[in-house]
């Protein structure tokens, strides 16, 4: 059923926490993803050209890198981009065949592979990007929290987490509940003033992002060429750049 | 956004076929359709129901797992894309029960309830066709109040552009549809226009900063998380050129609007009426497919902002 489930306040929101200040951006995260995931319960993800000029495949976590300037001081941030497991998923109502939807039971969004058609419309109701088509079995796919990880009895207790969360060697990913106040993610998000992505857009994502820390040591200003020079010495360091620059 | 075929055809064939039967539709509500020509409503259906079918046998081929289509039918209570599937359905035994009643009786009450049902009908599948668009947020140029009414106007211009010319094959004269052709034609160009001044107005629905969640500074890509295209950037960083935009919208407003607009009044006089409506026929298809190719084309997704694409 593709409808949003009426979820009680306070019902368990399982999601990630993300450290953009000590994320470094090693990829350790995607690639411990894809590796769980390509040979977990489900099907496997699939590449395609593999060894190919263009390589390509399903990836359900991807890391991006931008400069960015705040006050005056810029500073490189790494963002882990994966599915948020939003509060208001349109993802999921847009969905005709009830292959997407929503847990009541700890809000993390789904796709059953079985009832997917491949229509494709949850990927473009997706504003992250979060939603990525197998073309191998023509459905789409995402982040399941690792919801075959999480709940295994089997694992020790500690293990009982995300392939992404394990694997950061950063410790920049936390996981738990965000609903419940006193849980560890919880108290990050309050502590370090953690953020929605795209807050304007209305989508409520479950998963939040701890901004850098400010940055204390401004920026060295850009060198500008000047061009205030008279007199001999500038005509002769004018030739000098002149040589030199040919 | 990717302007793939299968949508393109879905979206002008059930345009051109739910317009018409909108059209059809009206005509028998009103008791205006001659009972001595019960040909031409007939002919009129078939054509209509033959086009919905193209445009809906089209989108099937955009489904990966085209065998569980039937699914889509049952999450019409919150997917747009399932209520149109609904709705496209209900549309055939609405219509054909109407070509029923008229061959009994072209003025019975009977007909004009099932026109007056047809007409709305088949405006509120192409309604819900909108719909799968304008509630798509992360789409600025899809989410907004032109979407809907500019699907509604552009389904019923293609339907009168169809309807004159069936008119003028059946009865040797497009009669007041040339006219109401006309009109339409001179509406769906001003809607369009207008949107295109909307959305060329509108500003961007996020900046990078905001999508990493740093709103009070400023951001630029620096690298992307791998080299080749993937799935996002396919299907959602599909950039159009400025220059090739324009040449396009110049002539999707002179090939769809301006030419059958022309055509239509030349029709109406009447000069040669049906290669006029037959030529305003063509050209309406020609050029809504390049207004429906622009439609995509143009459209930006907030998630390519991710990849430094511009939205």
């Amino acid at each position: 059923m593709t409808m949003l489930p009426e979820r009680a306040p306070g019902a368990k929101k399982l999601g990630l926490v993300i450290d953009l200040d000590t994320c470094v951006g090693c990829h350790a995260c995607a690639v411990n993803c894809k590796e769980w995931n390509t040979g977990g319960e489900a099907a496997i993800l699939p590449d395609y050209d593999k060894y190919g000029p263009q390589p390509d495949g399903v990836w359900f976590n991807r890391i991006h890198s931008y400069e960015t300037e705040e006050g005056g001081c810029s500073r490189t941030v790494n963002l882990p981009r994966s599915c948020l497991h939003c509060e208001d998923a349109l993802c999921v109502t847009v969905c005709p065949t009830g292959a997407s939807y929503k847990r009541l039971e700890d809000g993390i969004v789904l796709v059953d592979t079985d009832k997917c058609i491949g229509c494709q419309l949850c990927a473009w109701a997706c504003p992250y990007g979060a939603r990525e088509l197998d073309e191998k079995a023509g459905v789409m796919r995402k982040c399941t929290l690792c919801i075959d990880r999480i709940y295994d009895e089997n694992l020790p207790a500690a293990e009982r987490e995300p392939a992404c969360v394990a694997t950061c060697p950063s410790r920049a990913r936390h996981f738990g509940d965000l609903a419940d106040p006193q849980s560890e993610v919880s108290k990050l998000v309050k502590e370090r003033g953690g953020v929605d992505l795209l807050s304007d857009l209305g989508y409520r994502p479950t998963n939040k992002y701890l901004p850098p820390r400010r940055a204390t040591i401004p920026s060295a200003p850009a060198e500008a060429p000047s061009h205030d020079g008279k007199g001999l010495g500038a005509a002769l360091l004018k030739l000098l750049d002149k040589a030199l620059s040919r | 956004m990717r302007p793939a075929a299968s949508i393109l055809l879905l979206t002008t064939a059930t345009g051109f076929g739910f317009g018409l039967l909108a059209w059809l539709g009206a005509y028998a509500a009103l008791g205006l359709l001659p009972p001595e020509a019960p040909a031409l409503l007939i002919a009129g259906i078939a054509l209509a129901l033959i086009l919905a079918s193209v445009g809906l046998l089209a989108s099937v081929f955009h489904l990966e797992r085209k065998e569980r289509a039937w699914r889509a039918f049952t999450q019409w209570r919150s997917s747009w894309l399932s209520r149109e599937g609904v709705a496209a359905v209900l549309i055939y035994p609405l219509a054909i029960a109407l070509g029923v009643a008229f061959l009994r009786d072209a003025q019975s009450l009977w007909t004009r309830l099932l026109g007056a049902a047809t007409l709305v009908g088949s405006l509120g599948t192409v309604y819900c066709t909108a719909m799968i668009y304008a509630s798509l947020k992360p789409v600025r140029q899809w989410h907004n109040a032109h979407t809907a009414p500019d699907y509604l106007l552009y389904a019923l211009f293609s339907g009168a552009v169809l309807f004159a010319a069936l008119r003028t094959a059946a009865l040797g004269a497009a009669g007041p549809m040339a006219s109401v052709a006309a009109l339409m034609a001179a509406l769906a160009c001003f809607a369009k226009c207008a949107y295109w001044r909307h959305i060329d107005r509108q500003g961007p629905l996020a900046t990078l900063a905001s999508a990493i969640g740093l709103p009070k500074g400023t951001a630029k890509a620096l690298d992307a998380p791998h080299f080749s295209e993937n799935y996002i950037l396919r299907q959602m960083g599909f950039v159009i050129a400025r220059r090739h935009a324009a040449r396009l919208r110049r002539l999707a407003l002179g090939v769809g609007f301006a030419l059958p607009l022309v055509l239509e009044v030349l029709a109406g006089l009447p000069v040669v009426p049906l290669t006029s409506t037959l030529l305003a026929l063509g050209c309406a298809a020609v050029g809504l497919l390049i207004e429906r190719w622009l439609f995509f084309g143009e459209a930006t997704h907030v998630a390519a902002l991710y990849y430094g694409r511009p939205v």
